[in-house]
């Protein structure tokens, strides 16, 4: 379909042509990738409770989409100052939100941005939703080794969101290979036994095999060990007990007030999000997040010279 | 409390948590398993074969297990929470900008050293004035320097340059680093970390360095012992110190030190210098570790390093703790006063048990001069080290040049290459001074005043005339302050004597664990009481006049008996003099004079007042005693202990 028959669709007009519009929209926004899951698929993997239908009970279609994980220069920086990189998902976030008005608007079929939080329900560790899932099925992305984290063939490493509307769309199929991994991430497992992500994980939590045709054969990940380093969400409390039980009031005054717990309070009442994602050296040292064709802005706009 | 339910209320018991946790855990989110890459190529039938390994929901968990939704959450989140090491995240810290993570280097933070009770308890004793140490830091006085910095800076330039002239030869400053480090390496193995004290009895030999360098290269303490002290000595002071090993001869004459150590209870490690001891290490095989330290044990210039004794009891031993800031300053501002330079070789007849003598290192390691080594002093042996190692600077104490002039060795040994002379330890005779300066063609003879808790506080300066040299102490080093007071504390004019008292940052902070002497150590506006008795002069200069507690209080009249002292010394049957107070029914005090006669020939009393007399000293500073002794009890400097004699004299009446 042409862009200008996309730019017309408007209410009952072709899904085709309105998925069309919709990926327009969130491209010119700034999305890398979008895509539209399969919502059946959606809801045998996710468990009861976190399927779309538990949010818009009328869903028929889940957008994905991702924005641009890093700058090339990120992946220079400390890792202490890495950590406060996470807003790039904030861009991924508007741009999905955007897009739940967009279609309302256009479309006047309902729709919401779907909230990348934790389910209030489920304590601190377990989200309403999975971003990843949509993504994956949405074809935007396929699990790595890195504890599945999605990488894109082109472009790497994304931050990802997810739109739920009342439209039909027609859904997309996840990608058709996994670059996970990487043709010199084989070669260094077989010599060693491990990948870069393995290797240069700060607490190890990753290990894993690979077939004889340099495919996943086991993906194993220890999530507790990864959000320890990062999310420190549970520092606060444990901080409180420590204070509680100390002997004394020096001692109750150093647990409260060391450069880690005023760090952590000053995180709270600023709500800042530094510290509070992940560590992403796994990222760091993979060749497909940070060397993918288009993984970059730097890349991205050479490969744009080169279309010119 | 979850979804608002109490743990009461949705039935969690302990017992619940203990029994479940484990499974729980596994099948949450917070272990994955996957195999192959169902999701993506839609083998949907695997994902729910696979749902254990790949991540449970809550109520997914629940009913595997046979438990409500609410108990999974329960225990799920308060196990995730007793799991939680907070301070795991400090692994980020290190990486990034080119490093990562490496498994097999990384020391978890529980692994890494940190300072033992007894090394905190000594960093405890140093608190300073706030102010005081913001007026130290923005002048300069304290500054960056570490010792083991300064030799690695020393090895860097000129790695060739002599460090040590010794009885072996010439060891240059890259040579001395490394032993430093292997020394260092050694220490570490043994389990020696920052803080830790580490006590050194050696005489001035090579060994002393490489020991003193590696201690301070980890950050431990070195404190020292004299090498004459004996089991008795050493129980007490490294009681004190908390020294957790020592490094010591194995054999000095007819004594065995490392064995003697051996039973001394408080100390861990023996390291002996010499023949092999059962039960102690030897210094060689200390020296011979390889490897590399980690970065956590380099030292900090505010770190204590030095913890020296200083007079006491051995109820009360006297210990001063010295940061590497406060005396490397004191040394690095002292150089160009002095005007030492990297050309220099400096000689020490002082110990470096002793801080005299370790000022006399510092200067040198401070600009890459050379330490030509004495191991002991006596007269000859140092006329042998003046001729042989050609010195241009010589540290002594005003009793080893009378030793050595009154043997007739000054004469006797060409002085052609002394450019200087810094003499300390004990006030200098004035006539000893001139007759020093005297005999060096090309050299200065200059004064120093300094004590354990003061380090360099005055001295003379090269180009001061020699009665200043002779007669005074001279001025303030660099960052130190000085004033003569009288007894209401008071400041004094020049020309009156009172009690000298110094403060600044060369000052050591208190004592350690000696609450009685820190109790009157200080003025409340921060002024070290030192004890000596002084007068300043027009100039600046500081005239050293004795000590007050050498007072004599001759039925309430109090007299300084150093004139006294400084005439006898000058008598020409009289090798060594002192006059100490004795205790008299009506008087209170009265004087006696001890003196080491030179020859068989003594003098009498009476024949020492006449001469005395003809000196015009007055009468009531006469002695009424007199005491001959073969020789005086001596400090490490040669300082003569006059509580010793007091105690003697009281003994054998
Ligand atoms: S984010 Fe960090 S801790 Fe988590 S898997 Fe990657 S490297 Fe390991
Ligand atoms: S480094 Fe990247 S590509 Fe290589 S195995 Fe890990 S996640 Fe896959």
């Amino acid at each position: 379909m042409s862009e200008a028959a996309a730019r017309e669709a408007r209410p009952g007009a072709d899904p085709a042509a309105i998925k069309a519009q919709i990926v327009e929209y969130c491209k010119r926004k700034g999305a890398l990738a979008v895509g539209v899951a399969d919502l059946e698929a959606i809801d045998r993997v996710a468990p009861p409770g976190h399927r779309p239908g538990d949010i818009l009970p009328n869903v028929r279609s889940v957008i994905s989409l991702g924005v641009g994980g890093q700058t090339q220069g990120a992946w220079t920086v400390p890792t202490k100052a890495f950590a406060y990189f996470g807003s790039t998902e904030g861009r991924a976030y508007s741009i999905a939100y955007g897009c739940s008005f967009f279609i309302e608007s256009r479309f006047r079929a309902r729709a919401i941005y779907c909230p990348p939080d934790m389910d209030p329900e489920g304590g601190a560790r377990i989200p309403l939703q999975s971003l990843k899932l949509h993504a994956e099925l949405a074809g935007i992305g396929a699990r790595s080794l890195a504890g599945d984290i999605l990488l894109h063939p082109e472009f790497g490493y994304m931050y990802y969101a997810s739109v739920f509307t009342e439209l039909e769309l027609p859904p997309d199929r996840p990608l058709a290979t996994n670059p996970c991994p990487a043709p010199s991430c084989v070669d260094m497992y077989r010599k060693t036994g491990q990948t870069p992500c393995m290797k240069f994980c700060p607490v190890q939590c990753l290990s894993g095999t690979i077939d004889e045709r340099g495919r996943q054969a086991e993906m194993r990940y220890e999530m507790a060990k990864c959000a320890e380093l990062t999310q420190q969400y549970e520092a606060v409390p444990e901080v409180l007990a420590e204070a509680l039980a100390a002997g004394d009031a020096a001692a109750r005054e150093r647990t409260l007030f060391d450069p880690d717990a005023s760090l952590l309070w000053y995180k709270m009442s600023v709500g800042s999000g530094g510290l509070l994602a992940q560590c992403f050296e796994c990222m760091r040292v993979c060749p497909i997040a940070t060397r993918a064709p288009l993984a970059d802005p730097i890349r991205r706009a050479q490969a744009a010279d080169r279309k010119d | 409390m979850p979804r608002g339910l109490t743990f009461e209320q949705i039935g969690v018991t302990e017992a619940m948590i203990a029994s479940y946790a484990d499974a729980i855990w596994r099948l949450s989110n917070n272990v994955q398993i996957r195999r192959g890459d169902p999701v993506r190529l839609l083998e949907l039938d695997r994902v729910d074969a696979e749902r254990a390994d790949l991540g449970m929901s809550d109520a997914q968990i629940a009913a595997v297990l046979g438990l409500t939704r609410d108990q999974v959450l329960a225990i799920r989140v308060l196990t995730e929470v007793r799991r939680f090491r907070r301070r795991n995240y400090h692994r980020l810290y290190e990486l990034g900008r080119g490093s990562r993570f490496r498994a097999d280097r990384y020391v978890p933070l529980e692994a890494r050293g940190g300072f033992r009770a007894d090394a905190l308890a000594l960093r405890e004793a140093l608190r300073f004035d706030p102010k005081e140490v913001r007026r130290f830091v923005e002048a300069g006085w304290w500054g960056n320097d570490t010792l083991a910095g300064w030799i690695a800076a020393r090895a860097a330039e000129a790695p060739q340059r002599a460090a040590i002239r010794g009885p072996d030869g010439d060891l240059g400053y890259g040579e001395l680093a490394r032993r430093a480090e292997r020394f260092a390496v050694g220490l570490h193995r043994l389990g020696i970390g920052r803080g830790d004290v580490v006590s050194v009895q050696l005489p001035n030999v090579p060994e002393f360095l490489v020991a003193y360098l590696g201690i301070a290269r980890i950050g431990a303490v070195m404190s020292t012992a004299h090498v004459p002290y004996r089991a008795a000595e050493l129980r007490t002071l490294l009681a004190h110190s908390r020294a957790r090993a020592l490094v010591c001869l194995s054999r000095n004459k007819d004594h065995e030190p490392a064995a003697a150590a051996l039973a001394l209870p408080s100390l861990e490690h023996v390291i002996a210098l010499g023949d092999p001891v059962p039960g102690t290490r030897s210094f060689a095989e200390v020296l011979a570790s390889a490897g590399d330290l980690p970065d956590d044990l380099a030292p900090a210039p505010a770190d204590p390093f030095l913890l020296l004794y200083t007079s006491g009891t051995s109820a009360n031993p006297k210990a001063v703790p010295l940061t590497q800031q406060a005396t490397l300053g004191n040394a690095r501002m002292g150089a160009p006063e002095h005007r030492i330079t990297a050309a220099d070789v400096v000689l020490s007849a002082a110990p470096y048990s002793h801080l005299f003598g370790l000022y006399s290192f510092h200067l040198a390691a401070g600009v890459g001069a050379t330490n030509l080594l004495l191991p002991a002093f006596t007269p000859p042996d140092f006329a042998q080290a003046v001729a042989a190692g050609r010195p241009t600077v010589l540290f002594v104490g005003p009793a080893h040049l009378a030793a050595l002039l009154k043997i007739g060795l000054l004469d006797a040994t060409d002085l052609s290459s002394v450019r200087l002379v810094i003499a300390s330890g004990s006030a200098c005779p004035p006539e000893l001074a001139r007759a020093v300066a005297a005999r060096l063609p090309n050299g200065r003879f200059t004064q120093l005043w300094g004590m354990t808790e003061t380090q360099a506080g005055l001295y003379t300066r090269p180009d001061d005339p020699i009665e200043v040299a002779a007669l005074t102490a001279g001025r303030p080093s660099p960052g130190t302050e000085a004033r003569v007071v009288g007894p209401d504390g008071a400041g004094l004019e020049p020309g009156e004597e009172g009690e000298l008292q110094v403060r600044g940052s060369l000052m050591f902070p208190g004592y350690f664990d000696n609450a009685e002497a820190n109790a009157d150590a200080f003025t409340a506006d921060g002024w070290f009481r030192t004890g000596d008795l002084a007068a300043r002069d027009a100039g600046g200069n500081f005239r050293i006049t004795g000590r007050s507690k050498d007072l004599i209080n001759r039925g309430g009249v109090k007299y300084n008996p150093r004139d006294v002292e400084d005439l006898l010394d000058a008598h020409p049957d009289v090798m060594q003099a002192a006059v100490v107070p004795v205790p008299d029914p009506v008087l209170g005090e009265r004087a006696c004079c001890v003196i080491v006669p030179r020859s068989e020939r003594s003098p009498g009393l009476e024949e020492l007042c006449a001469y005395l007399l003809e000196r015009g000293v007055a009468r009531y500073k006469l002695p009424e005693r007199l005491e001959l002794v073969a020789e005086m009890p001596l400090t490490p400097t040669r300082k003569i202990i006059k509580s010793r004699l007091v105690a003697r004299i009281a003994r054998s009446a």
